[in-house]
C-alpha cells in the first residue's frame, strides 16, 4: 500500500471511530440521567475560597446523580457574569452562585430565574427577592462569639481587663465592618479593655498585619490580646512578637475563619489561642440543591452557625480533614 | 548667600529626610522609662527592615526610569518569585518550582559565567594594545571571543545542575533558593527587555503584558489548590532560612544588607563606569545615544535583566519574613517603587536622577509610614497622608513649588506697576527664570 493511501484510509478509520463513540463516551451525565448543577465561583485566589471548592467538590461525591460544573471568576464581576450565561446555556437544572459582588451580578441571576433555573445564592446575596435560598455565615454574630470569648479570657464579665490590638480586614469590605461590630457589641461594655490601635487595616493579609504588629509591639510595652479579622492576620501578629521575642508576654491571639491547614492547624500549635469558624456553604449549598432536585420546598435563607475552636477540638478537626 | 541658597536647594531632598526624621523624633511617644521610640536602634531598624522589600525592587526601578522606560512587572515577577521560594523550601522533588528552577539557573548562571569570561578577556586584549583608545572595538580571535567563554559557560551550567540537582529530591537550602528564585526572575526580566529592544514595544505595554501574565504563572506555579504557600521553618522548611529575617552580628537585619548593597553597588556602576554614563546618555536622547555608538540594545536589556533579578531577590527575602509565598505578593509593589524612585528626583522622562536619591525617597516613605503607625493614625487617613507627600515632595523637587511661589509674588508686587493686560505679567521675571534653568543643569549634570 502506498504511504498517502494507508494515511488516508487511517484518517478516516479513526474519524469514523471517534464520531461513533464520541456521543456516548463523552456525555455519561445525559446517558446515565444525571442532573447538572452549575456553581459559579467567583474566585480562587484567596485560601477560604479554595476551601469552599474544595467542600463543594467533597459534597459532590456523595451525590451520584449529580454532575456538578464549578467555574471560576477569576475576582472579575464581568468574567463570572460570562460565566453564569454559559451555565444558563447549558441548561443546567440548579444554579449556584456566589458572587463576587451584589449589584453587578443581580442582572443574571435574574435572567437565569427567568430560564426557569432555580438559583441558590452563597456567601454574598445578590439585591433580588425571587432567588431559592440564600445560604451564609452571620459575620455579626461570628464577632460576637469573639467578643464573648475575649471577655472571658480577659478576666469574665464586668472584671474584664487587658490592652488590646485589633487588626481589621479591608476597610472597605462589609465583613470587615461586621466582625468590629459584633466584637465591640460585647468588649465595649468593659470598663476595664482598653484598645490599643485605632482603625488599622491589615487588609486581610498576613504581611501586612506583621507589619502593623511590628510598630505597635515598639510602641506599647504590653498588649494582653490580638484579635485579627482573620486568621493569617491574627498569625501574622504572631510572627511579628515571636520575631520581637514577645510571644510569651501576649496572652492571648484570637482569629476568624478557621480554615483546616490554617487557623486550625495555628491553634493546635497554641499559636493563636483561639478562631471561629467562618464555613463555607460549598457543602451545604450542594447538599440544599439535591434536596431540591428531589422536589423538597427550601426555607428561603440558611444561616451557618459558627463554632469556637480551642486547642481541644483542634486535633479532631484536623484529623476529619486527614491534616494530623 | 546664593551659593548657600543654591547649596540649599540642591540638597533639599537630603533636608527633607531630616525634617522627617525631626518630625519624628518630636511627636514620638515616650517608653515607660522615657525613652524616645522613634529614635531607638530597634524602631530605626525595623524601618530599614521593612523598606528592604520595596528599596530593593526600586533600586532596579530607578535604572529602568534612567533609560526613559518604566517597568510595570516588578510586583507580578516578585509575587512569582515568592511562589517559587517557597515551593523550593517546602516541598521535595520535581514540582513545578525546582523543574522551572533548575534549568532557569543552568541558563542563567552559563550565560552569566559566559559573558563575564568574554568581558576579561576583552579587558586584557585592550591592556595588551597600547594604541587601543577607551572606544576603540577590539578584535578577539575567535578562540577568545567564543570558544573559551562558550567552555566555561557550559561547565559552570553543568556544575550548577549538579548541585542543584543534588538538592531536589530533598528540600532546597538557603542558597539554593537564592540562587534559583532570581534567576527565573531574570530570565521573566529578560523576555521583558527582549520584547522592548528586538520586539520595539512600549515598555508600558510590554511590561503591563508581563505584569498579568507573570501573575498567571505564579497562580499555575502553586497550583489551583494552593492561594498561599505557607512556610513554616522548622517544620517543613530548612532551619537555616531563618538567616535571612535575623539580625547580621546584631547590627543590621539581613534584608536590609541585601537592600544597602544593591544601593551601594548599582550606585557606584551608574556613577563611575561606562555602563552608567551610557544609562544617562540614553535617558537623555535615545536618538543621540544610538548615533555616537552607544549600544543601546544592550544597556536597555540589561536594565531590565537587572530590574527582574532584584524583584527575585526581594521575592526571597519576602518569604523569609512573612512566611509565605503567594501569587499576589507584590500586588501594588510596582506603584509604590516608582512612586519612591520619583520622591527621589528621578525624572519618569529618563535621563535625570540617581539612586541616592532613591535611597532617600524610599526612607522618607518608610519613615513618614512608621511615624503615622506610631501616632496611631486611622488606616484611611494614611493613604490621603501618604498621597500627599508624594505630591509635596515631587512639587519640591522638581522646582515647581519655587516657580509657583515666586510666580504669586511677582503677580502680587508686580500686578500693581505692571500693566495687566500684558502677556508678562503672568510670565516669571527672566532672572528668576534664568537661575532656575541653571539649577535644573547643575542638577542633571
Amino acid at each position: 500500500m502506498k504511504r498517502r493511501e494507508f494515511l488516508k484510509l487511517s484518517t478516516t478509520a479513526a474519524g469514523a471511530a471517534i464520531t461513533v463513540y464520541l456521543p456516548a463516551g463523552w456525555t455519561p451525565a445525559r446517558a446515565a440521567g444525571k442532573s447538572k448543577v452549575g456553581f459559579s465561583q467567583c474566585t480562587t485566589l484567596e485560601p477560604w475560597r479554595v476551601q469552599f471548592n474544595k467542600d463543594i467538590q467533597a459534597e459532590a461525591k456523595n451525590h451520584p446523580d449529580i454532575e456538578l460544573i464549578i467555574t471560576d471568576g477569576q475576582d472579575k464581576t464581568e468574567k463570572q457574569v460570562a460565566d453564569c450565561d454559559n451555565l444558563i446555556v447549558q441548561q443546567v437544572n440548579v444554579l449556584l452562585i456566589s458572587p463576587k459582588e451584589s449589584a453587578g451580578l443581580t442582572g443574571v441571576v435574574e435572567k437565569a430565574i427567568d430560564a426557569k433555573i432555580p438559583v441558590i445564592v452563597l456567601d454574598r446575596n445578590v439585591d433580588t427577592k425571587r432567588i431559592t435560598q440564600f445560604i451564609g455565615g452571620d459575620n455579626v454574630a461570628i464577632g460576637k462569639a469573639a467578643g464573648e470569648h475575649a471577655v472571658k479570657l480577659l478576666g469574665g464579665a464586668g472584671k474584664a481587663a487587658g490592652n488590646v490590638v485589633e487588626i481589621w480586614g479591608g476597610m472597605g469590605t462589609q465583613p470587615a465592618h461586621d466582625r468590629h461590630d459584633g466584637f465591640h457589641a460585647f468588649t465595649d461594655k468593659e470598663p476595664g479593655i482598653k484598645y490599643l490601635l485605632n482603625n488599622q487595616s491589615g487588609d486581610w493579609k498576613q504581611d501586612k498585619a506583621y507589619d502593623i504588629m511590628t510598630t505597635a509591639l515598639r510602641n506599647n510595652e504590653k498588649i494582653d490580646m490580638v484579635y485579627g479579622h482573620n486568621d493569617p492576620m491574627a498569625y501574622g501578629a504572631y510572627l511579628a512578637a515571636k520575631d520581637a521575642g514577645r510571644d510569651k508576654d501576649i496572652k492571648f491571639i484570637i482569629g476568624i475563619d478557621g480554615l483546616p491547614d490554617e487557623g486550625v492547624t495555628w491553634v493546635s500549635k497554641g499559636q493563636l489561642t483561639a478562631t471561629f469558624l467562618y464555613a463555607t456553604p460549598g457543602a451545604e449549598g450542594l447538599r440544599q440543591a439535591a434536596k431540591l432536585l428531589k422536589g423538597e420546598k427550601l426555607e428561603p435563607v440558611i444561616t451557618l452557625p459558627t463554632m469556637l475552636i480551642t486547642k481541644e477540638n483542634a486535633p479532631e478537626i484536623l484529623k476529619k480533614n486527614g491534616l494530623l | 548667600m546664593t551659593a548657600l541658597f543654591r547649596l540649599l536647594s540642591r540638597t533639599k531632598l537630603y533636608w527633607g529626610l531630616l525634617l522627617i526624621c525631626l518630625i519624628g523624633a518630636v511627636t514620638s511617644p515616650q517608653t515607660s522609662a522615657g525613652h524616645n521610640i522613634f529614635l531607638s536602634y530597634g524602631n530605626l531598624t525595623d524601618v530599614l527592615r521593612q523598606v528592604s522589600i520595596t528599596g530593593l525592587v526600586a533600586t532596579g526601578m530607578t535604572m529602568v526610569i534612567l533609560l526613559g522606560g518604566i517597568d510595570l512587572s516588578v510586583g507580578s515577577v516578585m509575587g512569582f518569585s515568592t511562589v517559587i521560594c517557597a515551593m523550593l523550601l517546602t516541598k521535595p522533588g520535581w514540582t513545578t518550582a525546582s523543574a522551572m528552577g533548575v534549568p532557569a539557573a543552568m541558563l542563567v548562571g552559563g550565560a552569566a559565567v559566559a559573558l563575564a569570561a568574554r568581558f576579561v578577556f576583552a579587558g586584557l586584549a585592550r591592556g595588551r594594545d597600547v594604541s587601543a583608545g577607551p572606544r576603540r572595538e577590539i578584535a578577539l580571535s575567535r578562540w577568545r571571543s567564543t570558544a573559551i567563554p562558550g567552555l566555561l559557560g557550559l561547565i559552570a551550567a553543568i556544575a550548577i545542575a549538579w548541585w542543584t540537582l543534588n538538592q531536589v529530591p530533598t528540600k532546597f537550602g538557603v542558597l539554593g533558593v537564592l540562587l534559583m528564585a532570581p534567576c527565573l526572575a531574570l530570565v521573566l526580566g529578560g523576555i521583558n527587555g527582549l520584547l522592548i529592544v528586538t520586539g520595539r514595544l512600549q515598555p508600558f505595554i510590554a511590561t503591563l503584558a508581563m505584569m498579568v501574565s507573570a501573575l498567571g504563572i505564579a497562580r499555575l506555579t502553586a497550583g489551583s489548590d494552593n492561594a498561599v504557600v505557607p512556610v513554616y521553618t522548622g517544620t517543613n522548611a530548612t532551619e537555616a532560612f531563618e538567616l535571612l529575617r535575623s539580625m547580621l552580628w546584631g547590627v543590621l537585619p539581613v534584608p536590609s544588607v541585601f537592600f544597602l548593597a544593591a544601593i551601594i553597588l548599582f550606585g557606584a556602576m551608574l556613577r563611575f563606569t561606562t555602563f552608567g554614563r551610557y544609562a544617562y546618555a540614553i535617558g537623555g536622547n535615545v536618538e543621540a545615544a544610538k548615533l555616537s555608538g552607544i549600544k543601546v540594545a544592550q544597556v536597555q536589556l540589561s536594565a531590565y535583566l537587572l530590574s527582574g533579578l532584584l524583584a527575585g531577590i526581594a521575592g526571597v527575602l519576602f518569604v523569609a519574613q512573612y512566611r509565605q509565598g503567594k501569587p499576589d505578593a507584590g500586588a501594588g509593589l510596582e506603584l509604590d517603587a516608582i512612586a519612591a524612585v520619583v520622591i527621589g528626583g528621578t525624572s519618569l522622562m529618563g535621563g535625570r536622577g540617581g539612586l541616592a536619591g532613591t535611597f532617600v525617597g524610599v526612607l522618607i516613605f518608610g519613615l513618614l509610614s512608621d511615624i503615622l503607625q506610631l501616632q496611631n493614625i486611622d488606616s484611611n487617613v494614611q493613604l490621603v497622608m501618604k498621597g500627599l507627600i508624594i505630591v509635596c515632595t515631587v512639587l519640591v523637587q522638581e522646582q515647581n513649588l519655587g516657580q509657583l511661589v515666586a510666580r504669586w509674588q511677582f503677580r502680587r508686587s508686580g500686578a500693581a506697576h505692571v500693566d495687566p493686560k500684558t502677556a508678562d505679567a503672568h510670565r516669571l521675571p527672566s532672572a528668576a527664570k534664568a537661575q532656575f534653568a541653571r539649577e535644573d543643569l547643575d542638577e542633571a549634570s
